[in-house]
């Protein structure tokens, strides 16, 4: 009796260990299933990655200015003012606008909303043979925050003195705020088969804030 | 907030920026006067944010030892303020000894309990003043909306409510002239149709308990092209985080130190963020 009873025992332990094998091995592919697809859900930006955006996007506001310069400038030729046009607008998010406030005469504001396309067509139409742009070095770039879709949005703010001149005579001068929107999208990079972060210039909310002192 | 407060302030502000240094982008800074002035200039929203936390400095970097010397926390929430604001003009006309006392009692509480800000918190309201063409003629309206958070980690905003006088139709009948007679049942309510062409007014004929959801009668108008959006004309955030106060943030436009986005009203409130709303839309009207 004794021994029937160790025998259903051993019996009794070694079909619960297994029973418990077969349970544990079944919750680690749980477990491994669900990381993979919470690692696959949240593509994140780690702190690191941010700073790195950061410096990216301050290089990327730095391209804009420059392509902005050449495309004021009558001096330059025409084939390198339509080159900026166009790398200029690379830089830019399908749909993106420009829009600029100014102060008129009686104290009130007037804004004028332009897709950046005409906006930058616009600018080589004007009337100055040579602008100058001066920003200062305080670019301000908020904390990049996870839009719905993905996408990380960010905002620059710059400040810059543009001068237009005709010839060697200041005909324009102004101080303008410009707020960039900025995005951070997962783009298909095709030759390397593989996903890559890539920043693009957003709206810009351009204000007027005083005429400088010529 | 005297004369002496601001001339101590703008000297922090000079001290803290002094300790670190600053270059011009470009190849001659000949206007670090105007350098400095932006620096300090509140330049988003979200730098308002980082500085009423008391996160980062005027030059966006996390704040330490030396800038807390220079300014602790209360001197830079009280530089959140807008300091051209008559009322903690101690020396002007408009003074009003009351709410120089809520900014202080305000200011030594949020230092005091160490209080911030949630940056995306629901009760953030951004309250955009716009212009809407209807009719031909242009209106002005305002839209409310506030941060959502979706899924994990992910924001956006969200339109919660629309206010402006061309559409209100809360107006209550008081004349008794327009309704709609007892025993107009019994004729199917022929008068039914008299009543809905008499469109100014079409409110009167409504339950006394009807409210209007104005949202939606933006939505189904900006839909159907009977008004038409022009854009922003400024926006105006009302903060409700920090408990038992609300305040107003917008922009300030000018050529100063104390410029860009500051304080420009504050008040005690113990209203949840719908009354608080309602408020607001009873205040447009």
């Amino acid at each position: 009796m004794k021994k029937r009873i160790s025998m259903r025992m051993k019996w009794f332990f070694i079909v619960t260990a297994f029973m418990l094998c077969v349970a544990m091995a079944g919750q680690t592919k749980t477990a491994v299933t669900s990381k993979q697809a919470k690692i696959v859900d949240e593509i994140n930006l780690s702190p690191a990655d941010i700073e790195v955006f950061k410096e990216q996007t301050k290089q990327k506001v730095d391209e804009f200015q420059q392509y902005i310069v050449t495309l004021g400038s009558k001096d330059e030729p025409s084939e390198k003012r339509n080159m900026a046009e166009k790398e200029a607008l690379k830089l830019f998010y399908k749909g993106a606008e420009m829009e600029i406030s100014y102060i008129q005469p009686d104290g009130n504001v007037k804004k004028v909303n332009r897709p950046m396309e005409k906006y930058l067509a616009r600018l080589k139409s004007l009337p100055y043979t040579k602008v100058l742009i001066r920003f200062y070095d305080i670019a301000y770039i908020s904390d990049f925050t996870k839009g719905p879709d993905g996408r990380y949005y960010s905002t620059a703010t710059i400040i810059q003195e543009f001068t237009g001149f005709s010839d060697d005579e200041i005909i324009y001068k102004d101080i303008t705020k410009k707020d960039i929107e900025i995005i951070v999208d997962l783009i298909e990079d095709k030759f390397f088969n593989e996903k890559r972060w890539k920043i693009f210039l957003g709206d810009i909310k351009a204000t007027e804030t005083k005429v400088a002192a010529p | 907030m005297n004369n002496t407060f601001i001339n101590s302030f703008f000297a922090s502000v000079i001290f803290s920026l002094i300790c670190h240094v600053a270059y011009s982008q470009e190849m001659v800074n000949i206007h670090p006067e105007n350098e400095n002035r932006f620096l300090v200039r509140v330049k988003q929203f979200n730098e308002f944010i980082d500085r009423f936390n008391y996160k980062t400095d005027f030059k966006g970097n996390l704040i330490d030892s030396s800038f807390m010397t220079a300014m602790p926390r209360g001197k830079m929430l009280a530089s959140l303020f807008d300091f051209n604001d008559t009322r903690i003009d101690r020396n002007g006309t408009g003074y009003s000894q009351e709410y120089s006392e809520n900014v202080s009692g305000f200011i030594n509480t949020v230092s005091k309990d160490n209080l911030i800000i949630d940056k995306y918190s629901p009760s953030i309201i951004a309250e955009a003043r716009s212009r809407v063409t209807y009719h031909g003629k242009q209106h002005i309206i305002s839209v409310y909306l506030v941060q959502e958070i979706t899924g994990n980690d992910m924001v956006k905003w969200v339109i919660l409510d629309v206010s402006g006088e061309m559409l209100d139709f809360s107006e209550k009948d008081t004349t008794n002239i327009r309704f709609i007679s007892p025993g107009s049942n019994e004729t199917d309510f022929i008068n039914l149709k008299r009543a809905l062409r008499d469109t100014g007014y079409l409110q009167y004929y409504a339950s006394e308990n009807y409210t209007p959801d104005m949202l939606s009668i933006f939505f189904y108008c900006i839909h159907n092209g009977i008004i038409t959006f022009d854009y922003v004309e400024d926006v105006t955030y009302h903060i409700l985080d920090i408990p038992g106060w609300v305040f107003k943030v917008r922009e300030f436009n000018r050529n100063t130190l104390n410029s860009g986005w500051l304080i420009t009203d504050l008040s005690e409130n113990h209203c949840t963020r719908k009354d608080y709303l309602l408020s607001l839309r009873h205040n447009d009207r």
